[in-house]
C-alpha cells in the first residue's frame, strides 16, 4: 500500500470531524478563500505565512538557503497567463531555495534554474526543479510544495545551473558553472505549525504589499533604490504595475570608448523586488539618429543589480530611449503577486 | 481506495522488466496466441539492421508504430583483445537462430546489435569511415554517466513473451526459441553489464504508473502511448531510414546509434501545468492557442504541424514567454527533413518512471546539433523562457547515462573489425 495515499485519504475523510486538530486541517484553514475582485496589481494578500531555516550551504560560487513554510498555492505564468497551483492534501511544506553571491550578498535569479532532490536514508521522496518565484515577503527565490513522508531527516541535494545571464563588473567570469551541494534537513510537523501563519482581514485585497522579512542568514531580494543606481537616471515608469527605471552608464569599466550603456530595471512596487525572466525591446536614439534597436539581454552587476541591458555605441550623454515589453515575467507567483506584471506596456524615457 | 495488488495480469505486464526464466514462465503459462516463424534463407531480410519500418505495423493514420515491448542488453565481449573467429561464428549463429525462430515483424521479433567505442579500441582505431566518438554532457544543466559497453543489443516485439525468450535463448539458458531449437548462444562471448527495458504504446504507460516520478493521482490518460500524455513519432517528424543510413565505406548500410537514459518527473506537469501549458510545452503555444491537439494527439494524423507553429524559436520564445519541444526542434532539420529517426519508448526500470531515448542517425554529430536544438539554450539567453522552465519539457526530465554505438550492417553485425574489408 502506498502510504502517501493512505494518509491522503484520511486527510480527506476526517476533515469535517476533525478540522482543527493538527495538521489533518492543515488544507482548509492553511489556505483562506481567495480575495473577491483582485486588483489588476500587487493587492495585500489574505495572509502572511512565518518561514523556517531548513539549511544553509555553499554550492560551488553560490551560496544556497533553504527555507519553509506552510503548503501554500502559487500560480505559474506562462506568456500572460498565471496559472493557479492548488495546494494537495498530501503536501507538507512549501520548501524555496534562495540563491546569492556570499561576496556581494546579492541574491541571484538563475533563469538556468536549479535542481532538487529530496531523499531520505538513500529513497527518493521528491526530484523536481522548484519554479523560480516572487513573494511579498521572500522576494525572489525557487519554490515548490513538497510532499514528505512525516517527521525526520531528509538529505535535501540542491544544484544551481551555471548562469545563462550576461555578467557584468566584478560579476564577469564568475557563476558559469554548475554547484550543487546536500544538506540534511530537520524536519519536523510540530516545528512547522509553530510557524506564524496571521490573517489579514482588513487589508487582503487592497492595494500594497506586506513587507519583505528580514532573514538573519538570507539576503532579500532587492533592486537598489533608484539613488543608488549608477550612472543618469533617465527616467522611472509604471507598467501594470512593476516598475521600471532606465539607466545610462558612459563610463562603466566594461565599456569601451564610444560605448553607452543602457539598464533597464524592472522590480516590484513596494517592495523593489527584481523581476526576471523577461523579454524587452530598446530602442535608443542619440542625436535624432537611431543608435540601437534591439532585444535587451538579460544581466547582473553587482551595482545595477539584476536587469535588462545593452552596450550602444554613442557616447552622447542625453539619448532618447524606448522600452517595449514583449513578455511579462516568466516567474512563479505567490498571492498578491498573480495578478500584476502580465501585462506588455511599451514606455519611453 | 484504490490499491492496486499485483494481480496475474500486472505481473504478465511487468514480466518484462523483472526479466529471467521465471518471468518468462509466468509469461508462457499465460499467452496461447502463436507467434509467427521466420525465415530459413537469411539474404531475404534487409541487409540493415536498423530497416524496421517496413516490418512495423503501422496505426490508423499510417505511422509506423514501434513495437511495444523492448530489451535493451548492454554487453562485454568476454575474450581479451580482438574477437576470435570461433566467437563471431556462434554469435551470428545465435542470431541467424532467432531469425528463424520469429519473423522480422513487430509481431515476432526485431533486433539490433551495435559495438560502442570500448570496441573498436580493441582493434585501435576507430571504425572505418565512421566517426563514432565517446558519449559527452549534452548540455549545460546535464550531468551525465556514461556508458561503456562493447555492444548493444536491442529487442523489440509487441509480444513480451517474444522479447524475453529471445533474450533468454541468446544467454543460453533456453535451448528453443519459439519451439525452435537455439545451436548457439552468446553464453562465454558477450557477457551483460547491464538491462534496461521499456514499453510503448496505448495503454501500457497508464498501466505502469505507479512508480517514482508519476504523481499518486494516476493522471497518465488510459490512451497514451508514453508517459507524458501525448503520441510521439509521426512519420513526418522522423528522419526516414534513408538519411540515417551510414552512406559509404566498409560500414555502409549501418547506422549510428545513441542511447540515453531519461529520468522523468512528472508531477509538475500533470498536477500543475494545465493542459493548455502541456500542449504549449510539448508542441508550441500556437497549437494550445488554437486548440489543435486533441486527446494524445491521434487527431494530428501524420505530423505534429509544426508548419503551423513560428518557425523561429527564439522570437516566439520571446513573444509567448514559453517555447514547445517539437517547435525548437525544427531548427535542427536538414532539407526540411529531422536528422534522427528516433526509436525511444518509456521504462519503469528502477522502480522510476524512465525514458530511454534511443535515436538512429547517419552520424552522432547529427544527434549532437538536435540535441543542442531542443536544449534551446538561444532561446533561454535571448527571451523571458528559461533554460529549463517554460523551455520545451526539459523541466521534466534529466538525462542520466549516453551512450553512442554503431550499428554495422547485418553482414558485419557479429564482432566485426574495425576496418572490414569488403
Ligand atoms: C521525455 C522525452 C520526450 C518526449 C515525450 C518527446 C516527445 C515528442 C513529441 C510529442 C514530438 C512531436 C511529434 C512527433 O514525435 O512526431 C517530438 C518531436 C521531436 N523530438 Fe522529442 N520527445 C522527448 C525527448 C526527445 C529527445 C531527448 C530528443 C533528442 C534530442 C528529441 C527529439 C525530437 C525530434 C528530433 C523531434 C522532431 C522534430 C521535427 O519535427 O523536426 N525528443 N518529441
Amino acid at each position: 500500500m502506498n502510504r502517501r495515499r493512505f494518509l491522503a485519504g484520511a486527510g480527506l475523510a476526517g476533515i469535517t470531524a476533525l478540522a482543527g486538530c493538527g495538521s489533518l486541517s492543515t488544507q482548509s484553514t492553511r489556505a483562506p478563500p481567495l480575495v473577491e475582485d483582485r486588483p489588476d496589481a500587487t493587492y495585500r494578500p489574505t495572509h502572511v505565512e512565518g518561514m523556517g531555516m531548513a539549511g544553509m550551504a555553499q554550492a560551488g560560487d553560490y551560496m544556497v538557503g533553504l527555507t519553509y513554510s506552510f503548503p501554500h498555492r502559487f500560480w505559474t505564468v506562462t506568456g500572460t497567463t498565471a496559472e493557479k497551483v492548488d495546494i494537495r492534501s498530501e503536501d507538507s511544506l512549501h520548501l524555496m531555495a534562495t540563491v546569492w553571491d556570499p561576496e556581494t550578498e546579492m541574491v541571484l535569479p538563475v533563469s538556468a534554474g536549479l535542481s532538487i532532490t529530496v531523499e531520505r536514508d538513500g529513497d527518493p521522496v521528491a526530484d523536481k526543479p522548484p519554479w523560480p518565484m516572487v513573494s511579498q515577503n521572500m522576494g525572489f527565490h525557487y519554490g515548490d510544495n513538497y510532499a514528505l513522508d512525516g517527521d525526520g531527516v531528509y538529505q535535501v541535494t540542491v544544484r544551481v545551473n551555471g548562469m545563462s545571464e550576461r555578467r557584468l563588473g566584478a560579476f564577469s567570469g564568475r557563476f558559469g558553472e554548475a554547484g550543487e551541494t546536500t544538506v540534511d534537513f530537520d524536519f519536523r510537523q510540530s516545528t512547522l505549525e509553530q510557524l506564524s501563519f496571521e490573517r489579514l482581514p482588513d487589508t487582503q485585497g487592497d492595494r500594497g504589499a506586506v513587507d519583505l522579512m528580514n532573514m538573519d542568514m538570507i539576503p532579500t531580494s532587492q533592486a537598489p533604490e533608484v539613488s543608488a543606481l549608477p550612472g543618469t537616471v533617465l527616467g522611472t515608469s509604471k507598467g501594470r504595475d512593476a516598475v521600471y527605471v532606465a539607466s545610462w552608464l558612459r563610463d562603466a569599466a566594461f565599456l569601451d570608448d564610444g560605448q553607452s550603456y543602457l539598464a533597464v530595471s524592472v522590480r516590484t512596487p513596494y517592495n523593489r523586488v527584481p523581476l526576471p525572466m523577461m523579454s524587452l525591446d530598446g530602442r535608443v536614439e542619440a542625436d535624432g539618429e537611431a543608435v540601437f534597436e534591439d532585444a535587451l539581454t538579460a544581466t547582473v552587476h553587482p551595482d545595477i543589480g539584476y536587469h535588462y541591458g545593452a552596450v550602444v555605441e554613442t557616447d552622447a550623454s542625453e539619448p532618447s530611449v524606448g522600452v517595449d515589453v514583449i513578455a511579462p515575467p516568466q516567474v512563479s507567483r505567490h498571492e498578491g503577486y498573480e495578478t500584476a506584471f502580465l501585462a506588455t506596456p511599451s514606455f519611453s524615457f | 481506495m484504490t490499491g492496486r495488488g499485483i494481480s496475474r495480469r500486472e505481473f504478465a505486464k511487468s514480466a518484462v522488466a523483472i526479466g529471467g526464466t521465471a518471468a518468462l514462465a509466468a509469461c508462457l503459462d499465460r499467452g496461447s496466441a502463436s507467434v509467427p516463424e521466420g525465415t530459413d534463407d537469411p539474404s531475404t531480410l534487409p541487409e540493415r539492421q536498423h530497416a524496421w519500418n517496413d516490418a512495423l505495423a503501422t496505426d490508423d493514420a499510417g505511422n509506423p508504430r514501434m513495437p511495444r515491448h523492448h530489451v535493451l542488453l548492454l554487453l562485454d565481449y568476454a575474450g581479451d583483445g580482438t574477437p576470435i573467429d570461433a566467437h563471431r561464428e556462434r554469435v551470428e549463429t545465435a542470431l541467424r537462430d532467432l531469425e528463424r525462430a520469429y519473423e522480422w515483424s513487430t509481431e515476432g521479433l526485431l533486433f539490433t546489435l551495435g559495438y560502442g567505442p570500448a570496441y573498436f579500441e580493441r582493434f585501435g582505431s576507430g571504425p572505418a569511415g565512421v566517426d563514432l566518438p565517446e558519449p559527452e554532457a549534452l548540455a549545460p544543466f546535464e550531468d551525465p554517466a556514461f556508458d561503456t559497453p562493447d555492444a548493444l543489443l536491442h529487442l523489440a516485439s509487441d509480444d513480451e513473451r517474444v522479447v524475453l525468450e529471445a533474450e533468454e535463448a541468446l544467454k543460453g539458458t533456453r535451448e528453443t526459441a519459439n519451439d525452435r531449437e537455439m545451436t548457439a548462444s552468446f553464453d562465454g562471448i558477450l557477457t551483460e553489464s547491464d538491462r534496461r527495458t521499456g514499453f510503448i504504446g496505448a495503454g501500457l504507460p497508464a498501466d505502469n504508473q505507479d512508480v517514482e516520478g508519476v504523481p499518486d493521482s494516476e493522471p497518465v490518460p488510459e490512451e497514451s502511448p508514453l508517459f507524458m500524455g501525448f503520441k510521439s513519432g509521426f512519420k513526418g517528424n522522423q528522419a526516414t531510414e534513408d538519411r540515417v543510413t551510414v552512406a559509404s565505406g566498409p560500414f555502409a548500410d549501418g547506422t549510428t546509434q545513441h542511447l540515453s537514459k531519461i529520468r522523468l518527473q512528472l508531477q509538475q506537469w500533470y498536477e500543475q501545468d494545465s493542459r493548455d501549458q502541456r500542449v504549449s510545452k510539448m508542441f508550441c503555444p500556437a497549437h494550445a492557442a488554437e486548440d489543435r491537439v486533441e486527446g494524445v494527439g491521434e487527431n494530428l494524423g501524420t505530423d505534429s504541424g509544426m508548419d503551423e507553429c513560428p518557425e523561429d524559436a527564439v522570437e516566439s520564445g520571446r513573444r509567448n514567454g514559453v517555447v514547445g519541444h517539437s517547435q525548437k526542434m525544427v531548427s535542427a532539420r536538414e532539407d526540411d527533413s529531422p536528422r534522427i529517426l528516433r526509436r525511444d519508448f518509456d521504462s519503469t526500470d528502477g522502480g522510476q518512471a524512465g525514458l530511454h531515448f534511443l535515436s538512429l542517425q547517419g552520424s552522432i554529430a547529427d544527434f549532437v546539433a538536435t540535441r543542442e536544438a531542443m536544449n534551446g539554450t538561444d532561446v533561454a539567453e535571448n527571451s523571458a523562457v528559461g533554460q529549463r522552465v517554460n523551455n520545451g519539457i526539459l523541466q521534466y526530465m534529466n538525462v542520466e547515462r549516453r551512450g553512442n554505438y554503431l550499428v554495422p550492417p547485418r553482414s558485419l553485425r557479429s564482432l566485426p573489425p574495425a576496418s572490414p574489408s569488403k
